[in-house]
């Protein structure tokens, strides 16, 4: 029997409304960093139990001790200084990272959280980094002379976190890059810059990638030196697989089913008609089924309710074609 | 002889001291519906006064209104144009910002003016004379999303039109500058501009926070000047300063008209 189409996600949950509320009551000061740490060690606990009871089969730690996925980083760093608020799009800010020296890991920066996470539950649990080349990418360089001198050493600064998690238990570890897909000409460059952040890392690696210009990037894409990569396919109708068509999949991929940037619920139906479309052009053992991207942006409840369907349609596809997990 | 200094388009709305008026909190409270489109225009006016403010405090020559209405370089003005609807993110250039892309889904019919009346509001608050900035056509058309036109050419053509009688009412309302805003140019380009046009030599970089020295960007702009003797220079940055801190952006607007008393 072919085994396959197991189920994860992309790594970012929704933050309870309460949660936010005490990031923002701890950015005042009007709470202590201990009671926000044990607010965020319940919310986690919280959505452990909720992929659990949804079934799925590889789980994540939820991020909700991140609030940027660059700047959560950048502030355990040495080397770098957060800037004032830039505006992102629409009324959306963040703190950008600059970097005014040397940027290095100089103490953990997940894995604790992930060994927090691991220990509540019997699945594998992923480590979550942001990759070399977006930390680059969407940092200002105030101190290297290149892109590529800064890509590099965030490269070797991730690398010992991915380590530090392969070493602690972590057998799936996502190194997500984002901005990968912008700029073309850079390709060479993130291919380097991701390759050595994972180089020597003993667990399945990932690479998530969005918002891009599959044209352009496509199957060059393919060098990027992990063993998956985790695209957003649903929110371009399927578009991807005439390219994969046109150009053979290699590597194992995480296949996205659930648009992220909308409320309404995907109907099992639709998502069963993805999977099927992705398994006439790939393996089932090479599928991953996943969301686009992170699930931060909706609801707890449109969270739960389109992993859900999720689940439900992959456990369908899964019993008509004798897919076991 | 003086080289005059001007921004392009966008300035980051946020104040440089908490507690001012302030666009973000406003959009905020808004959308848990405890604020109301009053107090946003409040907001943005007070807004502007403050961009307007900052340059000429700094010396700016041709100041600009900053767009704080706008949510980015192309839809304000698509928004208004028949013809144009407006639909998913995208990211937006080098930047690690999105737009939301307007697409073409039937004929693009200019029918009345988009901008101008920001525009007379701002030139009400201002001590001299504002530059209006637009996209420019070819910017506008390659932001979008073409469904309606079967060919490039009349697509651009109708874009073209729209945009230049938006161009008109500025010019009706008072405009004495417009920029269009298209890509950007090079040294390489400098030897092929036409005779007695004005070239503006961006020569702050509006994409990073490292602030420049004013006599490296001094020596750019008599660079430029020894290249060619038939044009006029202003200096300006990159790009729009939209997408830095504030606290930076008005330090570079510094640095851009300290540079400019060095060079003239």
């Amino acid at each position: 029997m072919p085994r396959g189409l197991w189920t994860t996600t992309v790594g970012s949950f929704p933050k309870p409304p309460h949660l936010e509320r005490a990031r923002n009551r701890f950015a005042r000061g009007e709470i202590s960093e201990a009671e926000l740490r044990q607010l965020e060690r319940e919310a986690t606990i919280e959505v452990i139990r909720s992929q659990e009871e949804i079934g799925l089969d590889i789980l994540v730690d939820g991020e909700l001790y991140r609030g940027d996925m660059t700047t959560y980083f950048a502030e355990l760093m040495d080397g770098f200084e957060i800037s004032n608020p830039v505006r992102s799009y629409g009324n959306r800010y963040y703190r950008k990272p600059v970097a005014t020296g040397r940027v290095r890991r100089t103490r953990p920066w997940t894995v604790d959280w992930w060994k927090f996470a691991q220990s509540q539950t019997k699945k594998p649990v992923k480590g979550m980094l942001t990759g070399p080349y977006t930390m680059m990418d969407w940092s200002f360089n105030e101190h290297y002379p290149s892109r590529e001198a800064l890509a590099m050493d965030l490269a070797e600064a991730i690398r010992e976190e991915a380590m530090a998690l392969a070493e602690a238990g972590a057998k799936f570890i996502q190194v997500d890059e984002p901005a990968i897909s912008v700029r073309p000409e850079e390709l060479k460059l993130a291919v380097k810059a991701l390759g050595r952040a994972v180089e020597g890392v003993k667990a399945k690696t990932i690479t998530h990638i969005c918002y891009g210009d599959f044209d352009v990037i496509y199957p060059a894409l393919l060098d990027l030196p992990v063993d998956m990569i985790d695209l957003e396919m649903a929110n371009s109708r399927y578009d991807l697989l005439d390219r994969f068509r046109q150009h053979r999949f290699t590597k194992e991929i995480g296949y996205g089913v659930l648009d992220v940037h909308s409320h309404r619920i995907e109907t099992k139906e639709e998502i069963k008609q993805g999977i099927l479309r992705g398994l006439e052009l790939l393996r089932p053992e090479q599928m991953y089924i996943d969301p686009d991207c992170g699930l931060k942006t909706r609801t707890v409840e449109e969270a739960k309710e389109k992993l859900a369907v999720m689940v439900a349609a992959v456990r369908e596809v899964r019993e008509e074609r004798g897919i076991t997990a | 002889m003086k080289i005059e200094t001007t921004l392009s388009g966008s300035f980051p709305k946020l104040p440089l001291e908490p507690g001012a008026p302030n666009v973000r909190v406003i959009r905020n409270r808004m959308d848990q519906g405890k604020a109301t489109q009053e107090e946003l225009a409040d907001a943005t006016r007070e807004t502007t006064k403050r961009i307007l403010a900052l340059q000429e405090g700094a010396g700016v020559d041709i100041p600009v209104d900053g767009q704080v209405a706008w949510d980015d370089a192309q839809t304000y003005l698509a928004r208004g144009v028949p013809g144009f609807t407006i639909a998913g993110l995208i990211r937006y250039l080098d930047t690690n910002t999105y737009y939301r892309q307007p697409e073409i889904t039937g004929p693009v019919s200019w029918k009345h003016p988009v901008t101008a009346e920001d525009f007379k509001a701002a030139q009400s608050m201002a001590h001299r004379p504002l530059k209006a900035v637009l996209p420019g056509p070819y910017s506008l058309y390659r932001f979008s999303r073409d469904l309606h036109y079967k060919d490039v050419n009349e697509g651009l053509r109708a874009v073209g039109e729209a945009v230049s009688r938006e161009a008109k009412a500025l010019e009706d309302a008072g405009a004495l500058g417009l920029d269009l805003v298209e890509a950007p140019e090079s040294w390489d380009l400098i030897p092929e501009v036409p005779a007695g046009k004005t070239v503006a030599l961006g020569l702050v970089d509006a994409r990073n926070t490292k602030l420049e020295d004013p006599a490296r960007v001094a020596e750019g702009v008599r660079k430029a000047r020894s290249m060619r003797s038939d044009l006029s220079w202003q200096l300006c940055p990159t790009a729009s300063l939209e997408y830095l801190p504030v606290d930076r952006a008005a330090m570079k607007v510094a640095r851009l008209t300290e540079a400019a008393r060095l060079a003239s």
